[in-house]
């Protein structure tokens, strides 16, 4: 036990063992996706008529609010140009499903249908459609355990949308799945209402994906701190459907050996275009830089 | 004369079933209500088939259900290792009682599984409850208990598991 948790030479066992356990959750998961099943095949055909027309309006404006978010990512991108920062990577999606959630009371995890056969790895951030749900923590052979951000174990590097102010959210202790945020000074400007995206400080989120919505302040004079509250967006214990984001720790080391080696040129030669940084790097990391350029084409093309 | 001497399956067969609901998603609320199910299991077969069952197969029994748990590998496992050495050794006077009287023991016996898991955690730092609400886990167990002990003694009869 003392080694399994301050070691990692265990999880080979752990992960042997994954096979054994697996059809376990496949037959406990079974009556859900029943369910689901019966849902899917027996629906009557104006309900489907009105989903489609629903499906179509909401595709529209899904559509109208790419468009706007292209034209604003490529704008963003010339502006981080002209700062010679390298431009913003966003990872790929891997869609999951939710089969189960931890049976111990006082840890916040649900299990995922995705595992080590589908290239999960520890550490890759979980999102549903509204905010961001957790982290993966554990990987199986078919499954893997996230923590989600109410685990009072999880913090989460966030910012208020409103002005970037920072702060760490942590899982509450309580029974009620919320955050609180931890060691924010009495001056903070945090009121009610805030909408807290993440930060991307802890390299392992994507940066600014909304996480939760501050639901209480409370400035007591006694204490050094703030206690302020927040709400996670994602429906935590709703959702079925999640996302895996691919770890973009590569490219994400690739943005700051460019950045750092950029900062190295820059301090020598004072004026260096952006595209030179990027040369420079290459020659100096041969192996990462190429993998990443190449990384880095497509979802560039894409974005424009 | 029998078919087979013995009927590993029925015992596997329990084990696969305590393992599901064990870990059947509960809603939130419930969640302190869940039966120990593994341990009773474990309990029953110890009792019965001494002779068969001990502390090594509780082991095992632990470790998948730490893998299934995704608790530290070894948490449970110790925990059955011990709960099957205090069933065997009182296994003889464990079988006198009455299903009331089992009831009871079985009370103290998922109590103290539930408070050794919770001991545990504790010195490796892991996330515990805020409360002890979990401790109706043990009284839930000890409720059901009386069936599961009448269906798992039909099984092992009638399947002859020796």
């Amino acid at each position: 036990m003392f080694a399994d948790s301050r070691f990692d030479y265990l999880d080979r066992v752990r992960y042997s063992l994954g096979f054994v356990t697996a059809p376990v959750y496949w037959v406990a998961d079974f009556p859900a996706s029943v369910s689901y099943w019966i849902d899917d095949v027996f629906v009557s055909h104006g309900d489907l008529i009105e989903e489609n027309e629903r499906l179509r309006e909401e595709l529209l404006f899904a559509q109208r609010e790419l468009q706007l978010l292209a034209g604003l990512a490529s704008e963003n991108n010339r502006l981080r140009a002209l700062q010679q920062a390298s431009e913003e990577v966003r990872g790929r999606i891997l869609p999951a499903e939710i089969i189960n959630i931890s049976s111990s009371p006082g840890s916040r995890r649900v299990l995922i249908n995705r595992g080590a056969q589908h290239d999960v790895v520890v550490g890759q951030a979980v999102l549903d459609a509204n905010g961001l749900m957790g982290q993966v923590t554990e990987v199986l052979p078919f499954t893997s355990w996230v923590m989600l951000i109410t685990d009072s174990r999880h913090g989460t590097p966030v910012q208020v949308n409103r002005n970037g102010e920072r702060a760490i959210a942590r899982g509450s202790r309580g029974d009620v799945p919320e955050l609180e945020l931890e060691y924010v000074p009495e001056t903070a400007d945090i009121v009610v209402g805030d909408l807290l995206v993440s930060s991307g400080l802890g390299q392992r989120f994507p940066k600014d994906y909304p996480v939760a919505e501050v639901t209480s302040v409370v400035h007591d004079r006694g204490q050094p701190f703030a206690r302020i509250k927040a709400r996670p967006l994602a429906q935590l214990d709703r959702t079925r459907h999640v996302m895996l984001v691919e770890l973009a720790e590569k490219e994400l080391e690739m943005q700051l050996q460019g950045n750092s080696s950029s900062w190295a040129e820059s301090g020598v030669k004072e004026e260096l275009p952006a595209d030179d940084a990027v040369k420079t790097t290459e020659e100096g990391e041969p192996a990462p830089a190429t993998e990443a350029v190449e990384v880095e084409n497509p979802d560039g093309s894409d974005v424009n | 004369m029998k078919p087979r001497a013995h009927a590993n399956w029925v015992v596997l067969l329990s084990f696969f079933l305590a393992y599901l609901l064990a870990v059947v998603p509960f809603p939130e609320w419930a969640l302190n209500y869940r039966p120990q199910w593994v341990v009773m299991v474990l309990i029953y077969w110890v009792m019965a088939l001494p002779y068969r069952f001990g502390i090594g197969f509780a082991w095992i029994a632990g470790l998948l259900m730490d893998v299934l748990d995704g608790s530290l590998l070894g948490l449970n496992a110790l925990a059955f290792a011990i709960i099957a050495y205090i069933t065997l050794s009182l296994h003889q006077r464990l079988r006198m009682f009455s299903l009331l009287q089992q009831s009871g023991v079985i009370l103290a016996f998922a109590g103290l599984h539930l408070m050794m898991t919770y001991w545990m955690k504790i010195a490796a730092e892991q996330a515990v409850a805020s409360d002890m609400l979990f401790l109706l886990g043990a009284l839930s167990s000890a409720f059901v208990w009386p069936w599961m002990f009448l269906l798992l003694r039909q099984m092992r009869r009638g399947f002859v598991v020796t």
